[in-house]
């Protein structure tokens, strides 16, 4: 069995995966049941001046059978009131020494605000803190969430207001409402943060009802944007953690957010740089019961690899993400049709033919319908594989090219070399 | 003429000029490809290369006489 013992920051946990602030980490009961049921750590649901909630506030998106590939809520932060918050961390942090408590923060941008929240969440001894600079929804309208989060000026100066006071580590949930995560990075590690956590939920609309014409979720016949979550925003989410795991001046650990379902996304995000990941939309969706087998796969992917220590799988893709620049021109790959495996439905042949390169040829041998790429035309796209129903009809083959590698910008420093 | 066949054609171009003793003197991009001016003494050869692995093929061939 591997160590699946994380550090982050300095916040440790028995294992990577955390629930995210959200509903399912609203209350001591729900945050108790979530470790026993194997959970290594919650983000407290944001603690801040009590609001109120609407009702209705979750919708979900289907799509072609897939229930909820994405979700979409218009729920603020915490409607209890703060002393009952604190009781309750005081409370589960005795039960769960050894699991990580963090609490989710939320304040007016002012500085006497954010050093009585630190001091008042700290005394009930979390083990760090994560500054939620990311809600698009409601509280963004009053200055606060991704408000204050598309804001580097305001995002450092916060989390250097918070890091004033602060005992355990800082953590920054960032908002992926934003053209460059990087720039809201930066910034959060100027502030003085000890890690960065992204992403939160993405400025949406789930749905209008075509009865009623009512949005969905809508509340009393009126609905407004609210944030976007679930499997459907992982790869947005990925490449946001791969960027500031890339860049040196986001120099903190990630705690890896957006979509994570299973034990597969989690390895995921972990080998493009997270440290741990947070889950909310999978527990929602299928209860907290779902760590089970996030744990089991993960040892077992570990143990497969000969992998002792989950914490050494962090950032080990991050290298092989590059700018487009830095891409082999030359590098080539083409499609290959097993026509043993066919099932002659003919998608690739229809996407190709429509959409890419016009490249795979129907023909008839002894009587039989038969598929065939003409490699010469053939970019490799991976079009005909994506649409392709059956696993192993097509794969994908490397085709050695008859010249050398060059990428785009050697190319383009070749040209300027040459015309100068 | 097929992509593939222009290809071909056009990179043939590129070799014939080059085996013929041409070398390459200048290059422009512009919205029609690369047009590519090969010269020998006082000759001048005008290509004017529009598919995209052709244009692959040449930036090899200028690597090619850059490091000779």
């Amino acid at each position: 069995m591997a160590d699946l013992r994380i550090d982050l920051a300095g916040i440790k946990s028995p294992n990577p995966f955390w629930l995210a602030s959200a509903p399912p980490t609203n209350s001591g009961y729900q945050v108790q049941r979530a470790f026993e049921a194997g959970w290594g750590g919650a983000v407290w649901k944001t603690l801040g001046e009590p609001i109120l909630n609407v009702s209705s506030r979750f919708a979900a998106v289907s799509f072609n059978g897939q229930r909820v590939a994405g979700f979409n809520n218009i729920e603020l932060i915490t409607d209890r009131p703060l002393e009952v918050n604190l009781n309750e961390i005081l409370e589960t942090k005795k039960r769960f020494p050894n699991h990580a408590i963090i609490a989710s923060l939320m304040v007016e941008p002012r500085q006497e605000k954010w050093h009585e929240i630190v001091k008042k969440v700290e005394a009930v001894g979390v083990d760090g803190l994560e500054l939620n600079f990311g809600c698009p929804h409601g509280m963004a309208e009053r200055g606060m969430g991704s408000a204050s989060g598309q804001v580097p000026e305001l995002v450092e100066k916060q989390t250097h207001w918070a890091k004033e006071v602060a005992r355990t580590p800082v953590i920054v949930k960032l908002t992926p409402n934003i053209t460059d995560i990087t720039m809201t990075a930066e910034a959060a590690v100027r502030g003085g943060a000890d890690a960065v956590s992204m992403i939160n939920t993405i400025n949406s609309l789930a749905g209008v009802d075509l009865d009623s014409w009512n949005t969905v979720p809508h509340v009393g016949g009126k609905g407004a944007h609210g944030g976007y979550c679930g499997p459907a925003v992982k790869p947005i989410a990925l490449n946001m953690v791969a960027e500031c795991a890339r860049n040196p001046l986001v120099n903190v650990p990630i705690s890896g957010i957006g979509g994570i379902s299973n034990w597969q996304d989690a390895a995921e995000f972990m080998l493009m740089g997270a440290t741990g990941v947070q889950v909310c939309t999978a527990a929602m969706h299928h209860g907290f019961s779902i760590v089970e087998d996030m744990i089991d796969g993960l040892n077992n992917y570990l143990d497969g690899k000969g992998i002792a220590s989950v914490m050494d799988l962090v950032g080990q893709s991050v290298q092989r993400y590059s700018n487009w620049g830095d891409l082999d021109l030359n590098y080539n790959i083409v499609a290959e049709i097993n026509n043993d495996v066919c099932i002659n439905c003919n998608k690739c042949h229809i996407a190709c033919e429509d959409t890419s390169h016009q490249c795979i040829d129907l023909y008839t041998e002894s009587g039989r319908p038969m598929l065939k790429v003409r490699e010469q035309d053939c970019v490799g796209c991976n079009l005909c594989q994506i649409v392709c129903p059956v696993d192993g009809a097509i794969s994908m083959v490397e085709r050695r090219s008859t010249i050398p590698p060059m990428t785009w910008n050697e190319r383009q420093s070749l040209l300027r070399n040459f015309n100068r | 003429m097929s992509e593939q066949l222009l290809t071909l054609d056009e990179m043939k171009q590129i070799d014939e000029c080059i085996n013929k003793g041409f070398s390459i003197h200048s290059v422009d991009e512009n919205l029609s490809g690369m047009l590519i001016i090969f010269k020998r003494h006082e000759e001048e050869v005008r290509l004017q290369v529009l598919t995209a692995e052709a244009r692959k093929y040449f930036a090899a061939k200028l690597q090619e006489q850059m490091q000779l």
